[in-house]
């Protein structure tokens, strides 16, 4: 794994981005509607001061041109301006990029705490009552949908018992770190339980395929232990492929855990995309979805890495 | 007692709403007491603090900005900043020899200040009059700049604004939305300024914090200018606390366990389930925007009067009202019932589907084989827009198709969104469209239905209405503005470029502890008037 490679996978990355960009800002485009929709109602916004929005945003020009002006933009740094607050988009998205680690964060570690073991145990019991019990709860958890196991949430720890906020991110004037972690348990709960669900699915099968191998055989005839077996000569191997989903799953929580934040009022990016997305605010979605291509893209290069780390076969030169 | 009181107001509606409140307000040996929070939650993240730049209604703003007038909860101009409200009568307005200008004059109060101390002049509403104007502010709400040409301050305490025309509607725009601090946004620029965060204003409210995404606190003006006519200080309120949760779930959800103490736009989808949250009552108040069928003139069948009274006649509102959860209310007019300019006597097309027959046969409509009429070869169909993804509009846009189906009339959805919506909507890009307009506590209705009119995509010109408008429009004498409003409503209701349908009710969720809260139908939010709110404890 030289520094090489790792500049060439960087510098292959410049392309496809320009590609991406370009769809994206057609696709964003071609949704119905625009940013000074919200406006439809309202006699009293005139025609001149919706020009005025237009002009100062680009809106007035054809849609290539806008993209350039946007590109060259983007070149020099400027990320634009939020048509909807007016505030430059790279101030916001930081700004929201803070409670989306934490919640993304605690929820990949959660999941990672759950996952692994629940996999590797239900594999190495495969057919056991066990596992038997951890394939049910995953399909439960996989097909869930968030915001129902939200809401359910909400009814019983904040309606019922009381115990824990509904809904926020931190109480006005608080901000303790106790404090946070009644506001982020439920949120962080509901992320990860549909990630527990799939991860330990996969590292189930990748250990499976693994202890079917001659090696671990082999193993196990020179006497090793079954612990022994399945940590030192199992694991590792059975970690490529999940390595892959838990890289690409991690983006995801981390750019777009819409449906969690907008139900638990999280002051995160994937909120921020949704306010975006119903305002047509194209500068900020231009903004957010690019950014989540580059940790797309950032994150299959260190999923690629951490397979040569993983699997001494496995070599970029 | 008071809760009965309420509670049953909340089942009579609108009007009986505000009387009651009035009634409460007067009963005797309640006193208000001091302190506490007032949790309300928002179903919109605020973007910017600042009124003339938000695109939202101002909700938590308004505790904090006061302008010089202020509507009431009958949508009539009261004075705030102003000692009253300009009239010909007290000499606050006077016109020009030729008719065609005006000058008004404001007295101010003297003893206002802003929120760090400094002393709130006349130059100040000069200021937000120039800042606002200035083009290089990016406002949606500029109305009414352009009407005045210059402003003089004889003195701390007097504004002299030399308007260039005459305009009965001048309180609804500029100085109402709220004045802004000289002293600290001169020579800022206000597309960036702090002031969008944190705006420092006049009102019963400071802003303590504004986190995005999440809630704005206001605390307690400790040195408001007003009292409470019992000599007690205002406001009444330690804290108001905006959360804003933009999923109607959890709104409700923290409404139930005591997370929050108001809604003031419960969706109506989750209005029953409210009304069942005990120490909660729902109130239904009057909002200022009214549902309405509009006809395009270009076709050749709908510029024919009897169309459109026949099409009149086949709807009934009362579907229409259940198609939407029964909370609009029906209207005949335009001008919304709460207005003082409303006219009761405006005449009514009852649905009567028969009626629309007979006139329909009578003007020979025959229907053709698929049961749809035609006429020298015009078939009555029509092409019907709504927007497209409002569940409300969409129900009540199939019960009309139902209705027109009745009396032989065929129309087809073909609705839009965003842009496209706007383009049909102002460009006449329809044959039938249903949608609403939200407006200010005056609005200018020539703007909907005059020759010129900007919002008029209807090609629809009718010189006897424009010279009503004309009328109506350029005069500050109220009892001719009412005849000429009741002339307009004739004439909308008889020619018909549009049939008014219903006006919707806001659905606002509160604790019963709440005392002295009157809902406000204005696009000034039900907040604009909080320093006597108070809390039973």
């Amino acid at each position: 794994m030289s520094l090489g490679y790792i500049v060439r996978r960087l510098l292959g990355a410049i392309p496809l981005l320009l590609g991406i960009s370009v769809i994206l800002f057609t696709i964003i485009q071609l949704a119905p509607g625009g940013p000074l929709d919200m406006y439809a109602e309202n006699p009293s916004v005139s025609p001149e001061a919706l020009a005025q929005i237009a002009a100062r945003y680009g809106l007035d020009q054809p849609p290539p041109i806008q993209y350039f002006m946007w590109l060259s933009a983007m070149l020099t740094g400027d990320w634009g301006y939020s048509i909807r607050t007016g505030r430059p988009v790279l101030g916001e998205i930081v700004m929201r990029l803070g409670p989306t680690l934490q919640l993304g964060g605690l929820a990949m570690l959660i999941s990672l705490l759950i996952a692994v073991p629940l996999g590797i145990v239900s594999a190495a019991r495969r057919g056991s009552r066990l596992d038997s019990a951890v394939t049910v709860i995953s399909f439960a958890g996989i097909s869930t949908p968030v915001f129902w196991l939200a809401l359910l949430l909400q009814l019983l720890f904040s309606v019922q018992l009381g115990w824990l906020p509904s809904a926020g991110y931190q109480s006005i004037g608080d901000g303790s770190f106790l404090d946070r972690l009644r506001y982020i348990a439920m949120p962080a709960a509901v992320l990860s339980f549909a990630t527990i669900a799939s991860w330990s699915r996969f590292i189930r099968s990748g250990m499976v395929d693994v202890l079917n191998q001659d090696y671990i055989r082999t193993a196990y005839a020179k006497g090793r232990s079954e612990r022994g077996v399945v940590a030192f000569h199992a694991l590792r191997n059975a970690m490529i492929p999940a390595v892959t989903i838990i890289a690409v799953d991690f983006v995801t929580i981390i750019s777009g855990a819409v449906i969690t934040e907008t139900v638990f009022a999280w002051p995160g990016i994937g909120r921020l995309f949704m306010e975006s997305m119903n305002g047509r605010d194209y500068p900020m979605l231009m903004g957010l979805m690019m950014m989540g291509s580059v940790g797309i893209i950032l994150a299959n290069i260190i999923a690629d890495l951490a397979y040569a780390s993983l699997d001494p076969r496995i070599r970029y030169g | 007692m008071t809760f009965k009181l309420t509670r049953r107001a909340t089942l009579q509606g609108i009007l009986a709403t505000a009387t009651a409140f009035t009634t409460m307000r007067a009963l005797p040996g309640m006193a208000q007491e001091r302190g506490g929070t007032l949790r309300v939650g928002l179903t919109y993240e605020i973007d910017t603090m600042n009124t003339y730049s938000t695109g939202f209604l101002a909700d938590a703003q308004h505790a904090v900005v006061e302008g010089l007038l202020a509507p009431d909860q009958n949508a009539r101009y009261v004075p705030v900043l102003a000692k009253e409200v300009p009239t010909i009568e007290n000499g606050g307005i006077v016109l020009s020899e030729d008719g065609r200008r005006m000058t008004i004059t404001y007295k101010l109060h003297e003893n206002v200040t802003w929120h760090d101390g400094a002393p709130f002049t006349s130059a100040d509403v000069k200021f937000t009059w120039e800042a606002v104007k200035d083009p290089n502010f990016i406002a949606e709400s500029k109305q009414g700049t352009a009407d005045i040409d210059s402003i003089d301050t004889p003195d701390d305490y007097t504004v002299v604004c030399n308007y260039n025309t005459v305009t009965p509607t001048f309180a609804s725009t500029l100085f109402t939305f709220g004045i802004m601090p000289k002293h600290l946004l001169e020579g800022e620029d206000l597309n960036t300024s702090s002031y969008n965060e944190t705006p420092v204003g006049t009102g019963p409210f400071m802003v303590t914090e504004f986190a995005r995404g999440q809630y704005v606190v206001l605390d307690r003006n400790p040195n408001y200018w007003r009292t409470a006519e019992n000599g007690d200080e205002l406001p009444y309120l330690d804290r108001l606390i905006f959360r804003m949760i933009t999923d109607s779930n959890t709104l409700v959800t923290q409404l139930r366990s005591g997370e929050l103490d108001m809604v003031v736009q419960t969706p109506y989808s989750q209005a029953a389930q409210v009304a069942n949250i005990d120490g909660l009552e729902l109130i239904r108040g009057p909002l200022l925007s009214w549902q309405h069928l509009d006809f395009n003139f270009e076709n050749p069948t709908l510029s024919d009067r009897t169309v459109r009274h026949a099409i009149a006649h086949a709807i009934n509102r009362e579907t229409l009202i259940r198609a939407q959860g029964g909370y609009p209310e029906a209207i005949k007019s335009l001008v919304v019932p709460i207005f003082e300019l409303y006219d009761p006597e405006t005449p009514e097309f009852p649905y009567d589907p028969e009626r629309s027959n007979q006139l329909l046969d009578e003007a020979g409509y025959v229907r053709g084989s698929d049961g749809v009429r035609e006429k020298d070869g015009n078939r009555l169909s029509y092409n019907f827009v709504v927007q497209a993804g409002r569940a409300d509009d969409e129900n009540a846009q199939q019960v009309i198709i139902a209705q027109l189906r009745a009396i032989g009339i065929e129309a087809q959805a073909d609705n839009k969104t965003g842009v496209a919506y706007r383009e049909a909507r102002y460009n006449g890009g329809f044959d039938l469209i249903y949608g609403r307009w939200i407006t200010s506590a005056d609005p200018v209705y020539s703007n909907f239905y005059g020759t010129e009119g900007t919002n008029n995509g209807l090609n629809y010109s009718n010189p006897e209405l424009d010279e009503v408008f004309v009328r109506l429009e350029n005069t500050l004498d109220m009892d001719e503005r009412k005849a000429a409003a009741a002339e307009m409503q004739r004439i909308i209701a008889e020619d018909m470029p549009a049939i008014a349908l219903t006006t919707n009710t806001a659905v606002i969720a509160v604790t019963t502890r709440l005392q002295n809260f009157i809902p406000n139908p204005t696009n000034m939010t039900n907040f604009v008037d909080t320093k006597e709110w108070y809390l039973e404890s």
